[in-house]
């Protein structure tokens, strides 16, 4: 463990000109998600019997179940590799899972219908073990869980000795404090266990997502549909994972005015060639080995989607990613994570709404204004929620010596608000 | 030789052989399709024969047509069908209607499939108003019922309303831009009779044939079914066939043929409209006497008549002066005249040839001036 | 059976000890096919009189339209599909070598033999009954519409107008009245029999006998018979199927594919188990090795 960074709660003013933008991007999509739940899937959305699922699915849960995988990836690297020096990246990538999770579980229940059963996949007398569904959701629920107990130690170490909430809620205090003090104690010995669990989890959901459309080949556009379609999926999860964190480095050193972690960020990048350049190779091998070429080229609307979906989601970042010179940049650092990002997220997006036929398809599907804004609504959200939660947990790791002086009232839970 | 004897022996032995398994095998076929059919199956006395049928009410699954001979007097002019009435009113089905049209197809058969010697079993005695759940290949009543209706009448009036037939039994009746009345079996639309038909055929020669149609049905007296043989309904009645039937030049010209024996092609194909038949033709224009007599009076057998003299006598020749009507020539004799003989005015035989009045009336009388009775037309 | 096969599944997935394959679990469905029931519609008999649809929608209280509206053939201008109000409806095919030759086509759930959508479904909210039916329970439904995806039919609708309690919709096979031994409503309503109903293997047989019977009239294949594994409700049609609004599919089964992978990632628990294993086991080796750097540092 490197003793040169301590993580600290970032201290800065909360709503800075870029948050309140965010903040009103989110307080439009609570507007959009109440519309729904008032009025309605039909009202709401372009879903119908043709097209029943569209961007929330595709988006809010498939792209965000992938870019949450940096959570699993950098376990693997730090703690059962034993990667040491990138123990810096741990907690902000276990933030971005959980709350990448937990907003892929509330964006299922915007767009499930009969929300309100989302516990009868609990029931065992309503398990559906053929159901690809079924293992999804059994693994993102169980996932879940570990990240957050995954994340007790992060509030144990901020908040242990110091609960003190106010008045009307003075009575838990003792309660909690007890809680912390139990899972201080426990949780140290079993969360390696949790650790290697959530790993387990993420591979095997990751992967099912992608054998969901299996049971539809004849809906499936051939690009997309393949057999090693899970495989490819995990693959693709692996290797968004640390541009993810990368991604995310960036953007809270600039937010919170620290000096990136070039060195950690640049070295976390080797990987992510290799990575990408073995799921290209399976993706061209599995395109050539179906003779799905002249499907690259028919220029259809999938077609084009796939292409960018390769030039510029992997083959490219491989190529920035490859030449040092660009990876020990902060500029090619930004630029091919963030590319790789689109790139997967444009995967899911294709494999569930543009690879998509209906039998009887009399339109394409576009997503109304209001699917759209829940859907923006919910990243600004997630990004709000990250700011607050590194504000006021120790995530981010600084040098020693350079963390910002400790609040007089830092011993009480406040909002950051 | 030994050697001889053997392979004689070997011959005899195959050949016997072969011969008994031959034999066998058609010993085997015979049986094995008797064995296929059971008599009991159809027949409900297990030796049946012509006398004595006895054959099952019902017909079997696997021989469900059997179709004989019957006359339309056995039934019906209309039946009420009302066994099934539920959501609509009962059909009025004229019976006697569908059953002349029938003629001109598969008679009774082409609605009847079962239609043993005797009684011809109405649908409901073997069709039941259930579907029977171990023979789903037999239709229910209403199954039997509307297919029987619909097979033709979809193909050619490409309608399928249910109000066609029969009204709702709730509610008024409803306005759809027809008179149900029509339709429904009571009357039959006025049936378009062509004149005149004129084909062009690939023939080179003569790629023009022209049919007189009414020629044939006024002066032959062909009856429709003569030519119109085993169509089915909608050759007849399709709405709005667009579809030209394709025929082989054997089956075009067979319809001629059955009269038409042994012509030249010429007969029919020129290349331009042949004129209707004129009986100046063949050499022998009718006078006013024959221009109304139908063919057959003087062609019995379709036949022509060859080497006849203009006597009248050549085919009249059991005419004289007692039987002859005279009146016929548009002169109907006097009381003086009708007592002669034929000879005494027309010397020589020769009818067709103006009377010679001299052998009596010395002053040259002109029958016209002075006529020997009254004549009936100018 | 499916009740079983559920609980079965359940029991797999709680103790790890039981084993279950895709192979097996498809031939359990396989040995019962001949004894369920289904309806043959013969397109080439239908003429469109639409009855079924009225029929349909008085069985389940969809449409109080009354008898006489459903005379409009001005309907088969398009396209229609069945959706939550309507589970069956009744469209119009033509003979692509004779387009003046209009069929008739009646379409709704297919009810497969191994339905992608009983397979897809979260929560077992869609089941193949014994008799034939694939059932629907909105008790338990979550409305993912994942059925919706799966189904190669297009056939599951979804309300989606209703913002509380959507369903999801279609066919029932009539199964309550096909449980008391009577045919499902649009069948017993049918004038001409274009439909019939019985049990599967019969009507596959009717189906040969009528192509027998019919030399020319029908395009020979029984669709249904062996698309998708086959399906309880099977067509005849005039001409090649190819050429209707039937979805041209193969005879494999779509369940295994899913089922094979699913069950083949966690058999028996076993896969995970060793992958958890070996991430322990190079957790732990690393570690050592770790320390022991650190001891020498």
């Amino acid at each position: 463990m490197s003793h040169h960074e301590i993580a600290v709660p970032m201290k800065a003013k909360f709503f800075s000109t870029g948050t309140k933008i965010v903040f009103a991007i989110m307080l439009a999509g609570m507007a959009a998600v109440a519309y729904r739940f008032i009025a309605g899937l039909g009202a709401a959305t372009n879903l119908d019997d043709q097209y029943p699922w569209g961007i929330w699915i595709a988006i809010d849960v498939a792209s965000g179940v992938a870019l949450a995988a940096g959570g699993f990836t950098t376990a693997l690297l730090v703690e059962i590799f034993h990667k040491d020096k990138y123990h810096a990246i741990i907690r902000p990538a276990l933030l971005t899972a959980m709350l990448g999770y937990t907003f892929v579980a509330i964006g299922v229940t915007v767009d499930l219908g009969r929300y309100y059963n989302i516990w009868h996949v609990m029931l065992p007398d309503m398990w559906q073990g053929n159901s690809v569904l079924f293992e999804v959701g059994m693994c993102v629920m169980i996932y879940l869980t570990v990240l957050y107990i995954e994340f007790i130690p992060v509030v144990v170490e901020r908040f242990k000795g110091k609960v003190n909430l106010p008045s009307p809620l003075s009575f838990l205090n003792g309660i909690i404090e007890w809680f912390l003090s139990i899972a201080d104690r426990t949780l140290g010995r079993f969360v390696s266990l949790f650790v290697i669990a959530g790993v387990v989890l993420s591979c095997m959901h990751q992967s099912s997502l992608g054998t969901l459309m299996l049971i539809a080949p004849f809906k499936t556009h051939v690009l997309w549909n393949t057999p090693i379609s899970p495989l490819l999926f995990l693959l693709s999860a692996i290797a968004v994972g640390f541009p993810m964190v990368i991604f995310e480095s960036i953007l809270a050193s600039r937010s919170f005015k620290l000096k990136p972690e070039l060195g950690i960020l640049s070295s976390l990048a080797r990987y992510t060639p290799a990575l990408l350049g073995v799921y290209l190779g399976i993706k061209i091998g599995d395109i050539t080995i179906r003779e799905a070429w002249p499907a690259v080229l028919e220029s259809s609307p999938q077609s084009w989607s796939w292409i960018v979906e390769m030039v510029f989601g992997v083959i490219i970042p491989i190529i920035i990613l490859a030449t040092p010179r660009f990876r020990k940049s902060i500029g090619g650092l930004f630029t091919a994570a963030t590319m790789v990002i689109l790139g997967v997220a444009l995967n899911r997006i294709n494999y569930f709404v543009i690879a998509y036929k209906p039998v009887y398809a009399d339109y394409p599907y576009f997503p109304t204004f209001i699917e759209i804004l829940v859907t923006v609504g919910f990243i600004s959200a997630l990004v709000l929620l990250y700011r607050a939660c590194v504000m006021i947990f120790p995530v981010i790791s600084v040098p020693v010596g350079q963390e910002p002086k400790k609040e007089e009232d830092g011993s009480r839970i406040t909002s950051p608000f | 030789m030994t050697y001889k004897k053997l392979s004689l022996l070997f011959i005899a032995v195959v050949m016997i052989a072969i011969s008994g398994s031959v034999f066998g095998v058609a010993q085997n076929t015979h049986n094995s399709e008797l064995d296929k059919i059971n008599c009991l199956e159809c027949h409900t006395c297990p030796t049946p024969n012509a006398q004595d049928m006895c054959l099952k009410a019902c017909p079997s699954v696997l021989q469900p047509e059997m179709k004989a001979a019957h006359t339309l007097v056995e039934a019906p002019d209309t039946f009420l069908i009302d066994e099934l009435t539920d959501l609509y009113q009962p059909v009025t089905f004229n019976h006697k209607l569908h059953a002349d049209m029938a003629q001109m197809g598969g008679d009774c058969g082409t609605c009847h499939h079962f239609s043993p010697p005797g009684h011809i079993p109405p649908c409901s005695d073997c069709h039941g108003g259930e579907k029977n759940p171990s023979n789903l290949r037999q239709p229910s009543l209403k199954g039997a019922y509307h297919r029987q209706c619909l097979s033709c009448h979809r193909e050619w009036s490409h309608e399928t309303q249910c109000i066609l037939c029969h009204l709702p039994t709730e509610g008024k009746p409803l306005s759809v831009g027809f008179d149900s009345t029509d339709i429904l079996g009571i009357s039959h639309p006025v049936v378009t009779v062509p004149d005149k038909l004129v084909y062009r055929t690939p023939y080179e020669s003569g790629p023009v044939v022209t049919l007189h149609h009414n020629e044939h049905i006024d002066l032959f007296g062909l009856r429709c079914v003569d030519c119109h043989k085993q169509e089915n309904c909608s050759y007849c009645h399709d709405m709005d066939k667009e579809t030209k039937i394709t025929k082989t030049d054997e089956e075009i010209h067979a319809v001629c043929n059955d009269c038409h024996l042994e012509e030249r092609c010429d007969k029919c194909h020129d290349t331009v409209e042949k004129p209707a038949f004129s009986h100046a033709s063949t050499g022998w224009a009718l006078n006013r006497y024959h221009k109304g007599a139908e063919c057959r009076a003087c062609h019995p057998t379709g036949k022509k008549i060859s080497k006849l003299n203009r006597r009248c006598s050549a085919c009249h020749s059991g005419w004289n002066s007692d039987n002859f009507d005279h009146a016929v020539t548009g002169l109907r004799l006097d009381e003086i005249h009708i007592e002669l003989d034929c000879e005494d005015c027309h010397t020589d035989l020769a009818y067709n040839k103006a009377p010679d009045c001299a052998s009596c009336h010395d002053e040259g009388t002109n029958p016209k001036e002075t006529p020997p009775g009254e004549y009936l037309r100018r | 059976m499916s009740l079983d096969r559920r609980k079965f599944l359940g029991i797999t997935a709680l103790s790890s000890a039981t084993l279950l394959t895709g192979s097996t679990h498809a031939h359990e469905i396989e040995s019962k096919t001949d004894e369920v029931y289904g309806v043959l519609v013969d397109t080439v008999v239908c003429i469109g009189c639409r009855k079924c649809e009225w029929a349909c929608n008085q069985e389940h209280g969809l449409s109080d339209k009354d008898l006489k509206s459903y005379e409009d053939k001005s309907v088969f201008k398009e396209h229609r599909r069945p959706n939550a109000s309507a589970y069956t409806v009744v469209n119009e095919y033509r003979d692509p070598a004779d387009s003046s030759k209009a069929y008739s086509m009646k379409v709704q759930c297919m009810h497969c033999n191994e339905p992608a959508c009983v397979s897809a479904c979260i929560v077992g909210a869609l089941e193949k009954n014994e008799l034939g039916s694939v059932d629907y329970d909105a008790w338990k439904c979550i409305g993912c519409r994942y059925c919706i995806i799966a189904c190669p039919f297009q056939v599951p609708a979804y309300e989606y107008e209703n913002p509380l309690t959507p369903q999801i919709r279609k066919c029932t096979f009539c199964h309550e009245r096909v449980a008391k031994g009577e045919s499902p409503a649009c069948v017993s309503i049918c004038p001409n029999e274009a439909l019939t109903f019985g049990p599967r293997s019969k009507l596959i047989d009717l189906a040969h006998s009528r192509f027998k019977a019919n030399p020319g009239r029908y395009h020979e294949h029984v669709y249904g018979e062996n698309e998708v594994g086959g399906t309880s409700w099977m067509y005849l049609t005039a001409v090649d199927t190819k050429h209707t609004e039937l979805p041209v599919l193969s005879a494999a089964p779509l369940p295994p594919l899913t089922e094979i992978i699913q069950h083949g990632i966690f058999k028996s628990f076993v896969p995970p188990l060793a992958l958890y294993a070996l991430l322990g086991l190079i957790m732990h080796t690393i570690g050592d090795k770790n320390e022991e750097q650190e001891v020498k540092e």
